[in-house]
């Protein structure tokens, strides 16, 4: 049992090098087993774990602890690696028939599967910086996979910044190892707190901290995620909305909340970081016309708010961010598998052009409903249940509620937007084609898990994490009426001043970062870290 | 413009951030690693070379990762390199190029030369410095000569990506053996006490796998790099 | 000394990433920057003046051999960043005919 962590690490690579090996492509058949092997190893090593926590430390080679590379699991880890695996088979499900010629996509998207799973599991710093690189090299080609104008444009400026975030955490690494003399994580979360105090360690904090703050597409660094987002296939957008972005997440709490205990008094800081970040994400959000960057400008705005959730170290708002992690996850795949079979049965992704997606593809219509309901926190879902966890912090204090509300506005407005596009008569004048079975069933498995967390959250988190959370009353009629005040104001903002399509709202919508612009921010950002850092 | 003029400020508020750090490195550095290495690497893993210990025994995962990256960048750059359609002049000026002469003559001496020393280098990546990275390289070098002599030159891409493949399973393959042997991932799969001669078989294998992967890898990433031009 | 002109290096890089017009002077700025992080830290490795990490437990001063070995790895991945970055400007040039940063931004 102890071992089955170099399975989940290792199987995905032998089966990705077997199916570019052979060269039939009835061999693609192979990833359902793979993944069904990987599930219910992961269920019997959870089992396992459950009863004894202490097998979840495996250190390679049998050396000291000091000098060998090891696996840590714990109950962050675990979470973030049942994601990952189920999130993988619903992609792999969904991208079968489409792909089902091509060896080089099924070849790249098992490998990233293996090294994301290496990433979530080590407790090494320098191997956690060879997975960032891999995985960045691996998301570059998978967003350039259809050679399109844009994609290549895109896949270009993330490479670059990608790689650079990874080389500003390497410096602030190799300045860590120069203090403590080894690369363990759980080693330096013991004697970290004697050293703190120095400015090597404050260097390599702040130098950290950028690294990991342009992987998760913060304000102001956040300007790869909307061209890379939006310009991707379908399953790829949904894998990096969902899955890719949330690793910098994980090591933000890996490496901030645990091995530095949070230091220099920078929740604050991280905290208004997240709240800039969720108000420009809705800002941009509410005036694109095409459906894939709505929901990557979307994106940038929710990992704000999950920032905002994790900046506390403990408490309803921790456990709010972390819930909010994996609801997300499974909203947003839902909304970019359904948007990938509406793009492709209209053949064009502006959203006023599409028109009565009911009438013509009704089950997607449905789930795509269900996914928009989750996303604005309707009652009975999973968004509401992370929101007012978030939120439950703050219930005291009036202008952090105020901001809260603008965020959830702004996203409720950008979503009518989207909503709008389910209703009507279609216009259609071409062929459309039907989504096949193999789609309908991954999204609509999402579509229930999104239910399922949203009704059972309670015994959920009380398994995982033995706390008790902040009770939501589904009985309280209130709450329905509060939404549904939030959703008709929403609307009807969107609807006398959204459509008219003013002026400044088409200025703010041509406001896209040069490559150049992006690297100058990277600066400002690093300088701003480091003078808070040394001088307070 | 602007943006260039108010960046080197903060450049230099970078740079003193470090200096300012560095100052205090002296108090702080930590030698036990260092001692460690120094008197059990060589009886723990049969290298004289210690950096090659490291890489090939303590922190074997790190190596199968690079080689890793390796794989996964030949087989994206040879994908985006492809042309979507047929060439129509794949000798487009290429005939009214000439080699030097010079070249060609020196190219025939110092071939079998920098092959000899890129073989050597591998070899012996456990008793002097060198390696399977290192000297794959110094092979890639070698390998790349005949194409700078010869510009119309066929080959058969999808051989190489296929030993390649085949390589990295067998890599992987024999640092699992250790699991079985020993009870232990990713190390040495002859046992701790034995002779350290015979344990340095396990470093041979290894960095003969690691070389010929690196050579090929970047020839065919040049190779690449020449379809796409043509 | 030296880890401070290291880390210069690293500095003219990044702001030849801030300045630069065209692609491929960026590709070469990221170049720039990973090579000054290897030679920062191998600098830094050296300081305490041994002798290079080849023994067999012989008590002379050596070198701290792991960052010359996390370096090795840290070479072979920027190698292939630069690589495919290259093909990829490559392909940009072919679609849009420019290459400078200011005729890709849509």
């Amino acid at each position: 049992m102890i071992h089955l962590p170099v399975l989940f690490l290792f199987l995905p690579i032998v089966i990705a090098l077997i199916i570019y090996l052979i060269q039939s492509s009835h061999i693609h058949w192979l990833v359902f087993p793979m993944q069904l092997i990987l599930i219910v190893s992961f269920i019997f090593y959870v089992i396992a774990w459950k009863n004894d926590p202490s097998i979840g430390v495996l250190v390679f080679g049998g050396w000291d602890e000091t000098i060998a590379i090891t696996f840590l699991l714990d109950a962050l880890n675990l979470t973030f690696v049942g994601l990952t695996i189920f999130f993988f088979s619903i992609i792999f499900f969904y991208a079968f028939k489409s792909n089902y010629h091509e060896k080089k996509f099924f070849f790249f998207l098992a490998f990233l599967e293996s090294v994301f799973l290496g990433l979530l599991m080590t407790n090494d710093l320098f191997n956690l910086f060879v997975f960032l690189e891999v995985i960045a090299l691996l998301v570059t080609l998978l967003i350039t996979y259809r050679k399109g104008e844009n994609a290549l444009k895109a896949g270009l400026q993330y490479l670059l910044l990608a790689s650079m975030a990874s080389i500003l955490y390497l410096i602030g690494v190799l300045l860590l190892y120069y203090v403590f003399g080894h690369l363990n994580i759980a080693l330096m979360k013991d004697t970290m707190p004697s050293v703190l105090n120095t400015n090597l360690v404050k260097l390599a904090y702040g130098l950290i901290i950028t690294g990991i703050g342009l992987k998760a597409a913060v304000f102001p660094l956040y300007a790869w995620l909307p061209k890379a987002h939006g310009v991707a296939p379908s399953s790829v957008s949904a894998l990096l909305s969902g899955l890719v972005v949330k690793a910098a997440l994980y090591l933000l709490m890996r490496l901030h909340g645990e091995m530095f205990h949070a230091p220099y008094e920078f929740s604050t800081v991280i905290f208004w970081l997240g709240m800039i970040s969720a108000l420009a994400g809705v800002i941009f959000a509410m005036v694109q016309k095409d459906l894939k960057q709505i929901l990557a400008y979307h994106t940038v705005s929710q990992v704000g708010l999950m920032f905002i959730g994790l900046s506390f170290n403990q408490g309803n708002s921790f456990l709010g961010g972390w819930l909010h992690i994996l609801n997300h996850a499974v909203f947003k795949g839902l909304l970019f598998l359904a948007a990938g079979v509406i793009i492709k049965a209209y053949q064009t992704k502006k959203v006023y052009d599409i028109q009565g997606v009911f009438k013509t593809l009704p089950w997607t219509a449905s789930l795509m409903l269900i996914g928009i309901l989750s996303i604005t926190g309707a009652p009975l879902f999973n968004g509401y249940v992370s929101k007012s966890m978030l939120k439950y912090a703050f219930k005291d204090e009036m202008f952090i509620m105020f901001l809260f509300n603008l965020i959830n506005l702004g996203t409720i407005i950008s979503f009518s937007k989207v909503a709008m596009m389910l209703f009507g008569k279609p216009h259609l004048k071409v062929l459309i084609k039907r989504a096949s079975i193999s789609q309908h069933l991954p999204m609509t498995i999402v579509a229930i898990t999104s239910l399922v967390i949203g009704l059972f959250y309670q015994p959920l988190i009380t398994w995982i994490y033995d706390i008790v959370p902040y009770a939501i009353h589904l009985e309280d009629a209130r709450i329905y009426l509060e939404y549904i005040f939030w959703v008709s104001l929403g609307f009807n903002l969107y609807y006398f001043i959204l459509k008219r399509d003013y002026r400044p709202l088409a200025k703010i919508r041509e406001l896209t970062m040069t490559f150049p612009t992006a690297n100058f921010l990277l600066l400002v950002f690093l300088v701003s870290m480091v003078a808070f850092l040394y001088l307070a | 413009m602007i943006r260039k003029w108010m960046s080197l400020p903060l450049l230099l508020i970078v740079f003193f951030a470090f200096a300012i750090a560095l100052t205090d490195y002296e108090n702080l550095y930590v030698d036990t690693a260092r001692i460690f290495y120094q008197t059990y690497g060589y009886l723990y893993t049969g290298s004289l070379n210690l950096v090659t210990a490291i890489y090939l025994d303590f922190r074997l995962l790190d190596t199968l990762f690079e080689a890793g990256i390796l794989l996964v960048a030949v087989t994206g750059v040879s994908y985006i390199a492809q042309h979507d359609q047929v060439e129509h002049n794949p000798l487009f000026m290429l005939d009214k190029f000439k080699i030097p002469e010079l070249f060609v003559s020196l190219a025939r001496i110092i071939y079998p030369i920098v092959l000899l020393f890129g073989i050597y280098v591998v070899f012996n990546g456990h008793l002097a410095p060198g390696g399977g990275f290192q000297g794959g390289s110094i092979l890639a070098t070698a390998l790349l000569i005949l194409y700078y002599i010869d510009l119309k030159k066929k080959t058969n891409l999808q051989l190489i990506f296929t030993i390649e493949k085949v390589l990295y399973l067998l890599l992987i393959s024999i640092s699992m053996i250790s699991f079985l042997t020993r009870g232990e991932w990713f190390t040495n799969f002859i046992p701790l006490e034995s002779n350290l001669l015979l344990k340095s078989v396990f470093l041979i294998a290894l960095n003969l796998i690691i070389g010929a992967k690196v050579a090929l890898g970047l020839t065919a990433i040049f190779i690449s790099f020449l379809k796409e031009g043509r | 000394m030296e880890p401070l002109l290291s880390i210069a290096v690293i500095l003219i890089g990044m702001y030849g990433l801030i300045a630069s017009e065209t692609i491929i002077k960026s590709v070469f700025s990221a170049t720039m920057i990973e090579s000054g992080v290897i030679l920062l830290f191998l600098n830094l490795g050296a300081l305490n003046g041994g002798v290079i990490p080849i023994s067999d437990g012989v008590n002379l001063v050596i070198v701290d051999p792991i960052p010359q070995a996390l370096m090795i790895t840290t070479i072979v991945i920027g190698s292939t960043v630069t690589s495919l970055a290259l093909i990829l400007s490559i392909k940009v040039f072919h679609n849009n005919g420019s290459i400078h940063w200011k005729d890709i931004t849509k």
